[in-house]
């Protein structure tokens, strides 16, 4: 940055000043209901008119977490097998009646839950709600079904590997966490879809689709009370078994740089993570290092994107993040560049995450950074499916309202002085980790330089 | 990510208002420099946005400069005469905003979004950069590299894209749709900064834009700042028209794409008229039929029934003048090419046999209600749709008579449609699979 452009950008804060963002200083969480069914079933419930919608959204505790190495990928199967069929709605039917009305139903497994999701008119609560309820509690994993998807599944593991993008995460996690639960890939591998039966699934719904350990958060256009009559006559009889249990503990410390290298012989490109330590979803200081993160690397002028993309022309596009967890989580640095650049984006990288601990911030910076968070906070929660996303992750992840409600007092209160202290506490400085898939006959050399190189065929099965 | 190219999902406007949207909440004024300005006043959240649609896109270049109406949009935020290199989204950064871009076959399409307090931040930000581009030597060569990234990343993750790209280059063989959004490698290396000032000097006229404003926002307060930083920007004359008009296909052309892949992918595409054309409805009934949902024909049939296919799906992009609608299937393990390809036009020729039922014809209406709803739950729904109807459809206003023209097809009108354009001279099949000799292929 030269001195003239840094005087303008000094110049265009300070104007900024005189029109203060404070239109979003009253932005708070819309009024929701919580309540627990007699079985434990926790719901949600929040009204929003605009639309004559409806979103539901449930968890579940049978994200990838729970699977065993030797049955990776159950979880996902389980939840993606819950739409199969059930007592009362064949496969087919699920499908046709929802559809039919312009609904949608949804099934997945992330890394520590399974969600099933609805998006459905008004006017067709009754109808798609009694499906939903069916799936939940009643589902019959029908063997024909699930030896069709199970089939498709094996394929789908080659075809993904075809986009490094898509698969780079699971390679990082299995990577840094190895046996921990968090090194689990969502997918699984085709050695153990391979040993996945009818059986398994319905073990695994059994102990994990469970009211007592789940919630359901309804957001959209319903009374409260007529939707909560609803619900406690659709759940309200769902028996379950205790909560399943799992051992988080044991994160595996990073004490040296590792490099793992993907081969992917007719990479053109090299798509790569640069990692370490992050913080889990509940930190009390999440909002602060979210301020930081925008800096940089988490808008279009961080110092990651200004960089490797707007200097340099190294790449399309490269930016920062901390996916929390539970306990702990990942930060990383991802970016891609041409196979003859990678020392070169990779090393600028490093030199521009260094300044975040060698030169720290500024005040122009952080206020812009600051205005910028507020900015966009809003749009964030404006659809039903946001709201009801975020009322859910409040149940996993145990936090409140009070993220909303205080969100641009912890953002205005954030200073120059308390950033220092979680730069240094928060963003990992030593031992990162590198995950790089690309063409190992062009990049295998360069790779040494970071650390010791672990290298794998991307065709071999598993990450 | 930032300025992206919107080549597959383009614009997924939605057809259907209810009694929830009228067309008088919507108003509109034009300035006398010529420049549309649409505003939506919406209060739910402490935000707006500004969409600023430009009649410009891959189908007004030519061989030389493709891709260059994209690399342009990249050119729009490195510089103008009071926001310099990087001060554009600086600035607007630093006041609670956010943008990006996205350029299609047809138009260009610039997106803020700020808190409404911010907005005339953004008023002066758009003007400078409209009236008084500074296209900036240095910044171009560097943008060059970025642009050729964002090309070979789209090409290292996407087999569509690249089996497309033969696709589109073979079915066309007049029309600039022939070329893709982003252009050729060669021609991003070597256009000039005269290219890229003509295009701005040709196409970045007021008169040649549709701005669409919804949020946080007054319509009085939008007018004032329209008046005071878009109306003195000088108009331009009308850019000539893009008069090519694609030769009648007279028999179905192949193409072959070697790529290592897992399984082989099939694109199958087939000319169809431009949205204006009184077919497109019943053409756009037809795409959801074939493929919107678990249980639409493609889906049902090739994944779930015979499993020919893991994936499935088919597309029509809104258009200015004809274009494609396009079927892309992806192998299952142990199929080859041809399966898949037998397997798509059976399901085709079914539609051209035996119509569809109304049963279908229903859902399809349904679902477009739905998405119809969602598209208003949000200030950027509202103003990305209402841009679309102003541009595809020449009146905003034609968003609120789409149900008319929705009710209006009936399963006779779908057959019909099928029958017309799905015929074999009138298609092109693409097929990406791995170089290697077809043993098993021959010994049949």
């Amino acid at each position: 940055m030269n001195k003239h452009i840094k005087k303008l950008f000094l110049l265009s804060i300070l104007t900024l000043f005189a029109f203060p963002i404070a239109a979003q200083d009253n932005f708070k969480l819309p009024e929701y209901t919580k309540f627990q069914l007699k079985n434990g079933l926790t719901i949600y419930l929040m009204e929003q008119h605009e639309v004559p919608l409806i979103q539901f959204r449930g968890v579940f505790p049978a994200g990838a977490i729970y699977d065993t190495k030797e049955l990776a990928g159950l979880a996902g199967i389980t939840a993606d097998a819950m739409l199969l069929g059930s007592k009362n709605y064949a496969k087919s039917a699920i499908e046709e009646n929802t559809e039919f009305v312009g609904a949608t139903i949804r099934a997945g497994a992330g890394k520590e839950n399974a969600f099933v999701s609805s998006s459905f008119m008004k006017k067709d609560q009754e109808q798609i709600l009694s499906i939903i309820k069916d799936v939940l509690m009643n589902p019959t994993f029908p063997k024909e079904e699930i030896d069709k998807m199970l089939s498709r599944r094996l394929v789908e593991m080659d075809q993904m590997k075809e986009s490094p993008r898509s698969v780079i995460g699971s390679y990082y996690n299995s990577f840094v966490y190895s046996a921990h639960p968090y090194g689990n890939a969502e997918v699984g591998t085709k050695a153990s879809i391979e040993k996945i039966t009818n059986k398994t699934i319905v073990d695994f719904y059994a102990k994990h689709f469970v009211p007592s350990a789940s919630a359901i958060a309804v957001v959209g256009d319903f009374n409260t009370k007529a939707m909560k009559t609803q619900l406690e006559k659709l759940f309200g009889t769902w028996k379950g078994n205790s909560a399943p249990k799992v051992n988080l503990n044991g994160i595996p410390a990073l004490d040296k740089s590792n490099v793992l290298l993907v081969n992917k012989a007719d990479a053109t490109e090299t798509t790569f993570y640069i990692g370490g330590k992050g913080i889990a979803r509940n930190n009390p200081d999440y909002v602060g290092i979210s301020v930081i993160n925008t800096i940089l690397g988490g808008r279009f002028t961080s110092w990651l994107n200004d960089e490797l993309r707007v200097n340099s022309g190294l790449t399309y596009g490269a930016r920062s993040s901390f996916s929390p967890y539970k306990m702990g989580g990942n930060f990383i640095i991802s970016t891609f560049t041409a196979n003859e650049t990678t020392e070169q984006a990779i090393d600028l990288a490093l030199e521009t995450y260094n300044r975040l601990h060698i030169k720290g911030l500024d005040d122009a910076i952080l206020t812009s950074a600051k205005n910028y968070v507020k900015g966009q906070f809003p749009p964030d929660y404006e659809t039903n499916g946001a709201l009801a996303g975020l009322l859910t992750d409040m149940f996993v992840f145990d936090f409140d309202e009070n993220y909303i409600n205080t969100f641009t007092k912890q953002v205005d209160e954030l200073s120059l002085k308390t950033s220092k202290e979680l730069i240094e506490k928060y963003f990992p400085k030593d031992n990162l980790q590198f995950v790089l898939v690309g063409k190992a006959s062009e990049i295998g050399e360069l790779a040494k330089k970071y650390g010791e190189v672990k290298q794998v065929e991307i065709t071999a099965d598993g990450f | 990510m930032k300025k992206i190219i919107l080549t597959l999902i383009a614009l997924q406007c939605v057809m259907l208002v209810y009694s929830q949207s009228k067309a008088e909440d919507v108003k509109t004024f034009t300035l006398a420099n010529g420049m549309k300005i649409m505003v939506l006043e919406d209060h739910t959240i402490p935000n707006a946005n500004m969409y600023i649609f430009w009649k410009v896109g891959s189908r007004n270049e030519y061989p030389g400069i493709t891709g260059l109406s994209h690399f342009f949009e990249h050119m729009m935020f490195n510089g103008s005469k009071k926001f310099g290199p990087k001060m554009f989204d600086r600035t607007m950064e630093a006041a609670g905003g956010s943008n990006n871009a996205y350029t299609t076959e047809n138009v260009t399409v610039y997106t803020d979004w700020f808190p409404s307090s911010s907005i005339e931040t953004i008023f002066d930000l758009e003007a400078d950069r409209i009236g008084d581009l500074a296209l900036d030597p240095k910044m171009v060569e560097s943008e060059r590299g970025v642009v050729l990234s964002e090309r070979s990343t789209g090409l290292e993750n996407s087999n569509f894209r690249n089996l497309s790209e033969e696709v589109k280059a073979s079915a066309f063989s007049a029309h600039p749709y022939r070329w893709s959004v982003i252009g050729y490698e060669s021609d991003i290396k070597n256009w000039t900064i005269e290219d890229l000032q003509t295009y701005f000097d040709t196409y970045y006229a007021p008169n040649n834009a549709v701005v669409v404003i919804s949020g946080d926002v007054t319509l009085e307060g939008v007018k004032k700042l329209a008046k005071q930083y878009f109306e003195p920007i000088a108009s331009k004359a009308t850019p000539r028209k893009v008069h090519t008009v694609e030769p009648e296909q007279r028999g179905e052309k192949r193409v072959m794409v070697h790529k290592q892949v897992s399984t082989p992918n099939v694109l199958l595409a087939y000319h169809v008229p431009a949205t204006k054309h009184e077919d497109y409805y019943a053409l756009d009934v037809l795409n959801s039929v074939l493929s919107n949902g678990k249980s639409s024909k493609l889906y049902s049939n090739l994944v779930d029934e015979k499993q020919l296919v893991t994936s499935v799906f088919s597309y029509m992009p809104e258009s200015f003048d004809p274009n494609l609608f396009y079927i892309y299937g992806v192998a299952n393990q142990n199929i080859d090419a041809g399966q898949v390809e037998a397997g798509i036009l059976s399901v085709l020729d079914d539609v051209k046999e035996n119509g569809i039922t109304a049963k279908e014809l229903q859902k399809v209406k349904n679902q477009k209600l739905m998405e119809f709803y969602q598209t208003l739950e949000t200030i950027d729904g509202k103003s990305n749709t209402l841009g679309t109807y102003e541009l595809y459809f020449d009146d905003y206003k034609k968003m609120y008579t789409a149900p008319e023209a929705y009710e209006k097809v009936t399963v006779e009108d779908i057959q019909r449609v099928a029958n017309t354009y799905f015929t074999q001279k009138n298609r092109t099949v693409g097929v990406l699979q791995n170089n290697e000799p077809e043993a098993q292929t021959e010994s049949k």
